[in-house]
């Protein structure tokens, strides 16, 4: 049912993930009205680069992963992952085709019913009985967030950072090359969060995974990303594009001493305050 | 707590046993008498005999209304055509007094223990399927999602998502459903049969025996209650998840 097609216009040849013309709308046809969100998106993501993703709220930030992981039809354009048109306008949104595409969202979304392990093990048993080296992963990711002893446990009896990062592991143990990230650390306190994206790039740099990150906070997107993306509009489109070249590792809480710091914060603020004017 | 609760019962019982003693136990039996009655039918075998003819009864009937009343309620949650239409049908079948299809139960079925089955069955599923059908809608999309992403099937969606999150609103339908599925075969012999604890009430009553009536009573409220103590151990054993001692639908979905 997938579509082997070559893009069109391959502008970079090193892209593991590239964006073409995305649009997304709603509306009937009946009145020939259609709002757009998105529109004439296009994107490159390099492989193993790590991209956060910025805009004002409203701008699609949200959309364009949902888009990405094919949890909504894309009304125009296509999406290619290594040089193959897997998903577009023309093309049904197929979910979970090729495992290649791993998601965290605001919510943990841990299945409640499960235990940890056997929530960071569901995507796994969804395929077919897994492996031993895929349990063996599981088991692996588990102990890098730090819940070994919290395996036989229930989602309600933890903390939010905690499910966070069962969240996290089952999205790893999953073993996606490509994982979506929808402000996962947003609803954590300070030194929760902070310790989190420390955890995030130490598991990126060993897992190497490529990943997209929305977030609203100007830190945390310069801290993490190899490059930021703004987003703005109504329908939203890529206003900025900034890599990030402060050396790695890096650690989050004490990236602002970089001296390039200042000049990435300013650009991507006045972008964003540009943005938000009417 | 249970102090309370074993006081006041035996107040209302030494009550009882006063108003016997003191103004006669025709119209009201009395304690006494009802367990020693109890005590004579359990052995002689008749309690069992007319028992089990309510037991089978309500059981078959719960079987064949929650089952289907939990499939269909399933079945219609990716097809809202249908669910639009059967939701229709079944406001109309919910509003018709059970008991009153009993004439045609029996006119289909006869008087044997089929119709009250159906009666039972009747009953049961609306119970079980509009309790089931709030657990589908409740739902929580995201999870939906999450595990589409995952690679999940309809078919897994169903089993690994829908499913355990409905349980705790269907075991509320159940719950709600076991009175109603004692009650349906009680009536259903009342109007018609020759058997089962209804049966012995309408004969005792028919025949001013008031202690016979009061035996099937008590042993109808026995029933009830050791299957519904039933269902709730089996309840707490599968909603192990939920938060705390809580049992409320919406305490997992949080």
């Amino acid at each position: 049912m997938t579509m082997k097609r070559d893009l069109p216009e391959t502008t970079d040849p090193g892209a593991l993930l590239q964006l073409r013309q995305l649009g997304i709308s709603y509306g009937t046809g009946s009145s020939g009205e259609r709002h757009w969100i998105l529109r004439d998106l296009n994107l490159d993501v390099r492989d193993g680069e790590f991209l956060t993703i910025m805009g004002s709220s409203g701008t699609g930030k949200s959309t364009l992963l949902n888009l990405v992981a094919q949890t909504l039809q894309p009304s125009a354009g296509q999406i290619a992952f290594r040089g193959k048109v897997v998903g577009g306008a023309d093309m049904p949104a197929d979910p979970g085709s090729g495992r290649q595409i791993g998601y965290v969202t605001q919510d943990d979304n841990l299945l409640p019913w499960r235990t940890i392990w056997d929530n960071v093990i569901f995507p796994l048993t969804l395929a077919g009985k897994p492996s031993a080296s895929e349990v063996e992963r599981a088991r692996r990711v588990i102990d890098q967030v730090g819940l070994t002893q919290w395996k036989k446990h229930y989602p309600h009896q933890l903390s939010g950072g905690m499910r966070k990062r069962a969240s996290l592991a089952r999205t790893l143990a999953y073993g996606p090359p490509v994982v979506l990230m929808d402000e996962p650390f947003g609803a954590l306190d300070a030194e929760t969060r902070a310790q989190l994206q420390a955890d995030l790039l130490d598991l990126w740099a060993s897992e190497k995974k490529t990943i997209l990150f929305v977030t609203h906070d100007i830190n945390e997107a310069i801290a993490l990303g190899d490059r930021i993306v703004v987003l703005s509009g109504s329908p939203g489109r890529v206003v900025l594009e900034r890599t990030i070249d402060i050396a790695r590792p890096r650690d989050p809480e004490l990236v602002f001493k970089a001296p390039t710091f200042a000049g990435h914060y300013d650009a991507v603020r006045s972008c964003l305050r540009a943005a938000s004017q009417p | 707590m249970w102090i309370d609760r074993i006081a006041l019962a035996c107040v209302t019982l030494a009550a009882w046993e006063a108003i016997g003693r003191f103004r006669g136990s025709y119209w009201i039996s009395s304690p006494t008498l009802v367990v020693e009655r109890i005590w004579i039918l359990a052995f002689n075998g008749d309690l069992w005999f007319h028992g089990r003819f309510t037991l089978a009864e309500a059981f078959g009937g719960f079987l064949l209304g929650a089952i289907p009343g939990c499939a269909v309620a399933m079945g219609l949650r990716s097809h809202p055509f249908v669910r639009a239409a059967f939701l229709g049908v079944a406001s109309i079948g919910y509003a018709v007094p059970k008991t009153a299809l009993v004439p045609l139960f029996i006119l289909w079925l006869g008087v044997g223990p089929a119709a009250k089955v159906a009666l039972v069955a009747a009953a049961i599923f609306f119970i079980v399927f509009y309790s089931t059908l709030n657990g589908v809608d409740a739902v929580d999309q995201k999870l939906l999602s999450s595990a589409r992403v995952f690679g999940a099937s309809e078919w897994q969606l169903l089993r690994h998502v829908v499913w355990p999150a409905v349980v705790p609103y269907m075991f509320g339908g159940l719950r709600v459903a076991v009175p109603y599925a004692i009650a349906g075969a009680i009536v259903g012999e009342i109007i018609s049969s020759n058997r089962g604890l209804g049966y012995l009430a309408q004969f005792g009553a028919s025949d001013f025996d008031t202690t016979l009536v009061f035996v099937s009573l008590v042993t109808v409220m026995l029933i009830v209650l050791s299957v519904s103590a039933a269902l709730s151990r089996v309840q707490q054993r599968l909603l192990r998840w939920q938060t705390g001692s809580s049992q409320d639908p919406h305490a997992g979905a949080a």
